[in-house]
């Protein structure tokens, strides 16, 4: 037993599992947090009949059947004394069971509580890293003079970051980060250092007190419709992701300069209840547009979300909006059932612009906003059902409502109705939904996961939706579906198979040049087959096949893309990484293929592939010695048929980007 | 109304003149190819073949929930020698413009895994104020049950392309699935079908079945091409069964089904 779910010293678990999530989930993501959590269970582990339910939940990998399954197990059957016991809990597969054991340990039932205690009284540590990275090719925005009036990038093309982290046993913990994006000022003449900081010092466990966050904080409750704060998981190959782990208050450690709050939060338990208040001051940045120039007064017009500040242009508009947020969740726990209310006021320093556009015209457009939401979590039996209803004051209304159930032991089902209105408004929804925001959106979504033996897994689902009301470049209610189908087959450790397809209709406009436009259906499919193979101890190789296709009126493109991975893994190396060549061939952008790639750790990529061309990078990392460790990347492109790669501030000349990445980490 | 009823119908006409086979498979998606049940006499007649007591069921379907357009059938089925015998009746349109088709189905097992059937059936098409005509087609298809929890099925209909005359713009269609149902527990089942009917695209469809209780089960589906979902449930009470189906389409709405059957 011991042999079989020995711990691997080596980070490929957590790449595995980031990697796995990365497949299943949208593009533009930061699996930075995610990838920190999990290195941190890894490196300090959880007692078995310790970990909590809200930890378990931090381990996305588990679908909250299986969680609820495993608290009552532990509730019904007392401590858990051998991991063996694990295989007993219904739906635990033998899968699961391997990736939880990376992050829990069982400790000898005679030594007083063995690691625990260990980490209890281990001095604090810190956790120091510097991450450098740059592209090689100079992009437009550099190159125009200072001189020139046009606009231009400030900076200079190095991307740095600085990521502290200081624990103290379980109990108290800090963060702190700096970075500065491609083309931002490093100390500039304002004299403020990197373009974006972030901190936190956080408590755990202070008597009633169960966590204490001092700084930036994120915020997770229900199923997000009303507060979520960061990282959401949506539709994919994980089915059963439809249901949210929510796990309240964090400490704030991702260097997204948008997703967070600033200022403090708690969360304090008083039997079975908790309550969660928090307060948080901070500044957005906004593009404003002066509605009345003799009293200055101002609206806000859009709000800025890339956190990037190169330009004279985009330097104007940082901070411009200041925005205020206090309010407290209070929630309910007690064995199967789950349910709580959370309330908060936005208020900001100008009024948002009202939609002009018949599109826009239910968006929010006061200086203030109250929101309120109700969620609950109840497990009966093999289902478990959840929900969450949300208002915000004076405007609309949204429900999200799902279950998930194992209907036989290899048989599960997911089905999840939603329905938002299109005046619903809320800035931290990150409900699950279609659009990117859980607003204007009817939905019902239906899912299978299939697991007939341990080597075999077929996951599929099918969401309806529909857009009552008109949205961006679709001039008219609107409606669709997306399906899609996986299967999977590992008959060993050393092989794994899969392939997947996936089908997505969508109404949007069509290419006439009027003032209303008449709907078009768009059609976008893709067929993907992945191959992974461990040939000898430490090597293993990976290939995908990936084929796209984009159809509108006359339009039909096709893409794809192929590439062979090689990843170097030996145990007790010093050395590992991992190297891609990749041939790619899209006929537009619309058929453009998106693919995670490996890189260096707490940092994450996913190309997309687009034009036609070939991509190569090497990705690696030495231990120079116990808690020294080095990364370097280094990435390639080559288009063949190009002379400009990009557009606007970013294109550059030639036809080739590559960029080299290196990090720094010491842990002492 | 009755002619714009009329080219709607006409518009879904490919799809709508196939055989409807009965709220249990229709909530399931039309996934019936691998299954067995009286209602296999509209998918796959191979299905009845290991049938050991006569049956007899009909069903009533609204078409997109509109007040006019309906789908009638009956069936009966009753066991032979190593296989059964089956005849059934489907009547599908509005006063002004129906379609009958009757047809006899002779199925039989090979072994104690294998079964296979043959179907003859005779169309009448009538609309009014034009006349009416009539068509024969054949359809013949196969079960395999593979393992003690996988059944493969495979079906063709109409492979002579029989057809009404020249003139008229109705067509029986030429239809070909091919069928796998996994039983994964006696309570559920789950099916998946791909289906191409001639000069049209490949569909791709999987239905669930879900016993919660031995006499009440849900069922769910979804086709990929056209897109549609499905769902119901079914009722048993002694020798009496009770489906009930509604399958959902984006742009149509909601078609609701029911059946009564009676097995002796």
């Amino acid at each position: 037993m011991d042999k079989l779910f020995a711990q691997v010293e080596n980070n490929q678990i957590i790449e595995l599992l980031i990697e796995d999530l990365a497949e299943s989930l949208a593009e533009d993501f930061d699996f930075s947090e995610i990838t920190e959590r999990l290195n941190y269970y890894h490196k300090y582990p959880v007692e078995i009949n310790k970990i909590t339910d809200d930890q378990l939940k931090e381990l996305f990998f588990l679908s909250p059947v299986q969680i609820n399954n495993f608290i009552n197990h532990r509730a019904e059957n007392g401590k858990i004394i051998d991991l063996l016991e694990l295989q007993s809990i219904d739906d635990f597969d033998l899968l699961t069971i391997k990736r939880l054991l990376n992050f829990v340990y069982l400790s000898a039932p005679n030594s007083i509580n063995g690691l625990e205690a260990k980490l209890l009284i281990a001095e604090g540590n810190h956790d120091l890293m510097l991450r450098f990275s740059q592209l090689m090719e100079r992009q437009k925005g550099y190159l125009i003079p200072e001189s020139s009036t046009g606009s231009r990038y400030l900076g200079s093309p190095q991307k740095l970051l600085l990521r502290y982290r200081y624990n103290y046993g379980r109990n108290i913990s800090a963060s702190f980060n700096a970075e500065k994006d491609a083309g931002e000022q490093l100390f500039s003449n304002s004299g403020k250092g990197f373009d974006f900081y972030s901190g936190s010092l956080s408590f755990q466990n202070i008597g009633r007190i169960n966590k204490l966050v001092l700084g930036d904080f994120s915020l997770q409750f229900g199923q997000g419709l009303t507060m979520w704060s960061g990282l959401s998981f949506g539709k994919g190959a994980l089915v059963t992701s439809v249901a949210k782990p929510d796990f309240g208050l964090k400490a704030y450690t991702s260097v997204n300069e948008i997703l967070f709050f600033r200022g403090a939060a708690a969360k304090i338990s008083i039997r079975r209840f908790s309550i969660t208040p928090f307060v948080s001051y901070k500044n957005l940045d906004a593009s404003l547009t002066e509605t009345d120039s003799l009293n200055s007064t101002s609206q806000v017009s859009s709000l800025g979300l890339s956190g990037l500040h190169r330009t004279k242009n985009e330097n104007e508009n940082k901070n411009a909006l200041t925005q205020f947020i206090a309010g407290a969740n209070l929630q309910y726990q007690h064995k199967n059932i789950r349910a709580g209310i959370v309330s908060y006021h936005n208020r900001y320093n100008y009024q948002f612009e009202p939609g002009r556009l018949l599109y826009n015209k239910f968006e929010f457009s006061q200086r203030s906003l109250s929101n309120f939401g109700t969620y609950y979590a109840y497990n009966i039996k093999n289902a478990y059902i959840f929900g969450e209803a949300s208002h915000s004051a004076g405007s609309g209304y949204a429900y999200v409502n799902g279950i998930i159930t194992s209907i036989s032991p290899q048989v599960s089902v997911v089905l999840l109705h939603r329905n938002y209105q299109k005046d619903y408004h809320s800035f931290y929804n990150q409900a699950f939904s279609e659009a990117s925001n859980a607003v204007n959106e009817k939905g019902f979504y239906s899912g299978l996961l299939i697991k007939p033996n341990s080597k075999l897994e077929l996951a599929a689902y099918a969401d309806l939706f529909k857009f009552p009301w008109m949205k961006f470049g679709v001039d008219a209610p609107s409606s669709g579906y997306e399906i899609f189908s996986q299967v999977t087959y590992s008959p060993n450790k050393k092989f794994k198979i899969y392939a997947r397809i996936k089908r997505e209709l969508k109404d949007e406009n069509d290419h006439l040049i009027n003032e209303v436009n008449g709907l078009e259906q768009v059609c976008k499919q893709s067929g993907r087959l992945e191959i992974n193979y461990k040939i000898i101890q430490g090597i293993s190789l990976r290939n995908r096949f990936e084929v796209s296709n984009y159809q509108k009126s006359e339009i039909n493109d096709l893409g794809y893309l192929a590439y062979q991975d090689i990843i170097y893994d030996p145990m007790q190396s010093k050395l590992s990484g991992n190297i891609r060549l990749a041939f790619f061939k899209t006929e537009g952008f619309n058929s453009r293929i998106y693919a995670y790639e490996n890189d260096v750790l707490y940092s994450y990529s996913i190309m997309a592939y687009q034009n036609s061309g070939v991509r190569f990078y090497f990705n690696s990392r030495y231990q120079l010695r116990r808690g020294v460790d080095l990364w370097f990347k280094y990435s390639l492109t080559n288009y063949k048929d190009l002379d400009k790669i990009g557009s606007g501030l970013d294109e550059i000349n030639g036809s080739n980007r590559s960029e080299v990445k290196f990090q720094f980490r010491y842990q002492f | 109304m009755k002619f714009l009823i009329g080219l709607i119908f006409l518009i879904s006409l490919k799809v709508q003149a196939q055989l409807s086979p009965g709220p249990r498979f229709t909530s399931m998606a039309l996934t019936g190819v691998s299954l067995q049940d009286i209602w296999s006499l509209q998918q796959n007649q191979a299905g009845i073949a290991n049938s050991k007591k006569a049956a007899f069921a009909i069903a009533y379907e609204k078409t997109f929930a509109d007040q006019e357009l309906s789908t009638q059938s009956a069936l009966l089925i009753y066991p032979v020698k190593a296989g059964a015998l089956g005849i059934s009746f489907q009547k599908y349109g509005f006063s002004a413009y129906n379609t009958l088709q009757t047809g006899i189905t002779y199925a039989r097992t090979f072994g104690p895994n294998f079964s296979a059937a043959l179907n003859f059936n005779y169309h009448q098409l009538r609309i009014l104020g034009y006349g009416s005509s009539s068509a024969f087609s054949a359809a013949a298809g196969i079960q395999y049950l593979l393992s003690e929890n996988i059944r493969i099925g495979a079906h063709i209909s109409n492979p002579g392309k029989g057809n009404f005359g020249k003139n008229i713009n109705a067509t029986i269609p030429v239809q070909m699935q091919l069928g796998v149902s996994y039983i994964s527990s006696s309570k559920v089942i789950i099916a998946g079908t791909i289906e191409q009917l001639l000069h049209s695209e490949m569909d791709l469809k999987m239905g669930l079945e879900y016993n919660l209780i031995n006499w009440f089960a849900i069922r769910a589906g979804v086709s990929a091409n056209p897109f549609k979902q499905y769902g119901g449930f079914g009722l048993n009470y002694r020798k009496f069964k009770l489906d009930v189906a509604a399958t959902s389409q984006p742009i149509t709405g909601y078609s609701p089904q029911l059946a009564l059957g009676y097995e002796f």
